[in-house]
């Protein structure tokens, strides 16, 4: 099939006005979060319904053209980097919450709904979805699902895997399948568990159900200030040392409260080495209890100053703080790239003093703000994507901190995804035969690897023919 | 202890027990070196889960690969052989007052590796989650006897696709798991179980409300009058006379529980003949116990288990429960139901009993499975429930995984 013959035949299925083929137009959807490496599609189609993927998939399968699926581009590790180009398909046009069952406890929602919509349907009646990853107002469900989206309340909640009940699934060749569904237990396997987390490579994800849960019933939140960052750390492994699962527990370094408190004014101390964002949530009966115990945690480990949010109004401008803190970066450097490490909980003292150093031998500004209760490390590198000398020390400098993750027993990725961006880093997490399998596993789904070609694994010589080049990271 | 054993009367097969995983997968390759399928097990506490094997093997159990690997308490994660015992880990557990809060049967010889495959669960299910909750890690040998992992040892971690998620509940059909790590959770402060009795008509109303209560249960059971006298013998008393019983858990910090029991007691309707009664602390640890061994009852000739609604217990439950002499035990808050038939019962008889029950349960989204019956019986039963939608991409991943069809031959949904 001709280029020309496959458009027109994705046009006739999606219709004139969800298609795009034109350069200008194409531009948006080059990279994702993950600016390092950049390369358009060739098109882009915005179908509206499970039966309009199904006949998108079947097109390129027929044409034998590469093809993935994209959600809001929220990914920070090229997940939705459309390699060698193809046809990408865009689900947010399918965005209706379908159905919601409080007294069964789930929703059904298509691909393409905003994670925080989800919640904001359900907060009249007392429940939310749990999984809140920082760009909850623009990620969508789809994606989440695909990078099995974490946020700052896993903690105690669980990440997005927990979450996810069932799937509609679009199989590369075009075949539909019902995973799961609003019943647990199941007989057979999880092929719902195995899916998420699988960034498009088994296929894509068309509708979701989804587990809903109880809001909290109060919170405390408390904001712990702290000279130094080892004093924050070692209050975190006290807290949870002592048996308390808080419903967040974040840390933010001094380099972020600077840019955070330009953006939103909250009052944070400029001279402080780090603050612990410590928030305990549930029923208000014990919940002081457990409050003060973290504060005493906290001083216990130096704290400056324990403050605590008197009113929901404070409450909601620091999570804000929290949560925008990346758009605040921007008033530090024009480019940054945010990593994704994880350590166990007692070697954040380490990574954080190591990714200092490494900051500073690559003379590259380093940022911290990350989810503390997981020894999830979010460092940001900051830099000019301009300048190619700084781009190459940045990526250095990130190797460096990611093998020092796998060096403390943690791992290169707890909630952004391998992408294209951590491909080189499988070889050392896992063995051939390790990796071997998981190649087996994704032959199960997508046996010619063309839904999301190039990603999470690296590729024994060139399978795709490239359309585009592209800008690909040298490393 | 014999060297063969004999899975639902097919048999006797050969019972290898490797004490390495390097044994393991010798054991693995001979055994398809030679044609011959290969089973699983782990303590044989749920061997008669699923069909008789189709195909002539050896059986392995993992029983001897049992060690404590890492357990660093400060990062609440524990790594362990599969072989390991669910008495010996929780007790290991409970020196850092620290735990797995997913009840395991018999625990004294059920293995970790075995109740991950079987995936068992128990009432804290509703508040605490099941297996594919905990596992962080996984190492299986596979079926050429590499030992592969996926996942890692750190609480939060999406490198590589989650095979975790695909070991956990897949029977032993995908490879042997032979170690595993857990996150863990903290021992709660207090824990209390409130028990209601009640007629049949009430049933329903009170789930409902138990649902919409100020309180966050982590468990909520449903028994009827016959399961109750075995769970309250076995507990030593402590559960009321009535037609059915609920049974509601809290765990947290004294205050959080506290104030719930007497926030569930003021929200309980009023006379109706409702009678309340209140265990705490280490009171209510020996109905804990009974509520969780419960499913594997070994007085029954037929056990079966349906996934449902939550909505749908209830009615699922008081159809003809009594009549057909069954005992029953939900997990109501999470829509599983255990029916347990002792007595004379023939596999006529039985068909006939699930029959209904596999209709309503699809009809209510679920399945219903059977759980433990004479192997001569399996042929006529729906051992494993209505086929799913999705049961022909489940043998896609069966046949990439394990494309010989080494483990457990027959016995799963693929």
């Amino acid at each position: 099939m001709s280029p020309t013959r496959l458009i027109d035949r994705l046009r006739a299925v999606v219709g004139r006005d969800a298609l795009l083929t034109s350069p200008s137009d194409l531009l948006v959807y080059e990279c994702d979060g993950y600016t390092i490496e950049k390369n358009t599609p060739d098109v882009v189609v915005f179908p509206t319904s499970t039966e309009q993927v199904v006949e998108v998939v079947k097109a390129c399968h027929e044409a034998g053209v590469p093809f993935l699926p994209r959600g809001a581009g929220t990914s920070l590790a090229g997940g939705c980097l459309p390699v060698g180009g193809g046809v990408m398909i865009a689900l947010t046009r399918m965005k209706r919450i379908l159905e919601v069952n409080l007294r069964d406890r789930y929703a059904v929602v298509e691909a393409g709904v905003v994670n925080e919509w989800l919640s904001t349907r359900l907060r009249p009646d007392g429940y939310h979805y749990a999984p809140d990853p920082s760009s909850q107002k623009a990620c969508t469900i789809g994606g989440n699902v695909a990078t099995n989206s974490g946020g700052p309340h896993t903690l105690k909640y669980g990440v997005t895997v927990n979450h996810v009940m069932g799937l509609d699934f679009v199989l590369p060749d075009g075949r539909v399948a019902q995973t799961g569904g609003p019943t647990e237990d199941n007989p057979g396997y999880d092929l719902t568990g195995v899916i998420v987390g699988s960034e498009g490579t088994f296929g894509i994800a068309t509708k979701a159900t989804v587990r809903i849960t109880r809001s909290p019933e109060a919170y405390r939140t408390l904001l712990g200030v702290f000279e130094t960052v080892d004093d924050a750390t070692s209050t975190i492994s006290d807290i949870i040392g002592a048996g308390i699962i808080p419903g967040a527990l974040e840390l933010l370094d001094a380099l972020i409260l600077k840019a955070v408190e330009e953006a939103f004014h909250f009052g944070f101390p400029l001279d402080a080495g780090a603050v612990l964002i410590m928030e305990v949530d549930g029923l208000e009966a014990g919940l002081d209890a457990d409050a003060e115990r973290i504060a005493e945690c906290a001083r216990r480990n130096r704290a400056r100053e324990v403050r605590r949010a008197t009113s929901e109004a404070e409450r909601a401008l620091l999570w804000k703080a929290r949560k925008q803190s990346f758009g605040a970066i921007g008033r530090l450097a024009n480019s940054y790239c945010c990593q994704d490490g994880v350590v166990p909980r007692t070697k954040l003292p380490h990574i954080l003093r190591e990714i200092t150093r490494i900051g500073e031998k690559h003379a590259i500004k380093i940022a911290n703000v990350f989810h503390a209760g997981d020894g999830n490390i979010h460092p940001i590198l900051l830099f000019d994507e301009r300048d190619a000398d700084q781009v190459k020390r940045v990526l250095a400098a990130s190797h460096e901190i990611l093998d020092e993750c796998l060096n403390c027993g943690g791992s290169v990725t707890g909630e952004h995804g391998i992408g294209v961006e951590k491909i080189d880093f499988m070889p050392k997490l896992f063995t051939p035969e390790d990796l071997a399998m998981m190649l087996r596993l994704r032959s199960a789904f997508n046996p010619e690897n063309r839904c999301s070609p190039a990603k999470m694994f690296p590729t024994a010589g060139a399978c795709i023919e490239p359309s585009k080049a592209g800008r690909r990271a040298a490393l | 202890m014999s060297d063969t054993c004999t899975i639902d009367d097919f048999g006797p097969l050969p019972l290898r027990r490797p004490a390495t995983v390097a044994d393991l997968g010798e054991t693995i390759r001979e055994a398809a070196a030679a044609g011959q399928a290969v089973y699983p097990l782990g303590g044989g506490t749920m061997l008669g889960r699923g069909l008789p094997p189709t195909k002539p093997g050896v059986a392995v159990t993992t029983a001897r690969l049992d060690q404590i690997l890492d357990y660093p308490a400060r990062d609440m994660t524990v790594t362990v052989q599969a072989g390991i015992t669910l008495a010996r880990l929780g007790n290991l557990l409970a020196t850092e007052n620290q735990r797995l809060p997913v009840e395991v049967p018999n625990a004294s010889r059920a293995t970790l590796g075995g109740a991950m495959a079987v995936n068992v669960s128990g009432p804290r299910r509703y508040g605490n989650g099941t297996l594919r909750d905990y596992v962080i890690g996984i190492s299986v040998v596979n079926d050429q006897g590499h030992e592969i992992k996926a996942g890692g040892r750190v609480v939060k971690n999406v490198a590589g696709y989650d095979l975790c998620k695909l070991y956990v509940g897949s029977l032993g059909t995908l490879g042997i798991i032979s170690q595993v790590t857990l996150k863990l959770k903290p021992r709660p402060e207090e824990h209390a179980l409130l028990t209601l009795g009640c007629g049949a008509e009430t049933v329903g109303p009170l789930l409902d409300l138990l649902h919409r209560s100020r309180t966050r249960p982590v468990c909520l059971e449903l028994l009827n009058a016959a399961a109750a006298r075995v769970v309250g013998a076995a507990a030593g008393g402590g559960l009321p006379e009535a037609p059915w019983v609920i049974v509601v858990g809290f765990e947290g910090n004294r205050e959080a529980v506290g104030w719930q029991v007497q926030q569930l007691i003021r929200e309980a309707p009023a006379g109706q003949g409702i009678a309340v009664n209140v265990l705490a602390d280490t009171s209510a640890d020996p109905l804990w116990a009974a509520l969780g061994e419960f499913a594997a009852w070994p007085d029954a000739r037929l056990t079966f288990q349906a996934n449902l609604l939550p909505s749908a217990v209830a009615a699922f439950c008081l159809q003809g429960a009594d009549a057909d002499g069954l005992l029953v035990q939900a997990h109501a808050g999470s829509g599983i139901v255990i029916g347990h038939a002792g007595g004379d019962l023939t596999a006529e008889r039985a068909a006939a009993m699930l029959k209904g029950r596999l209709a309503t349960a699809t009809a209510a989204r679920g399945n219903l499975i059977v759980t433990r019956c004479p192997p001569s019986w399996k042929a006529a039963l729906p051992v494993w429930g209505t086929p799913r939608d999705d049961a022909w991409l489940m043998r896609r991943v069966k046949d990439a995984l394990d494309p010989r069809g080494l483990f457990n031959p027959g016995r799963f949904v693929v």
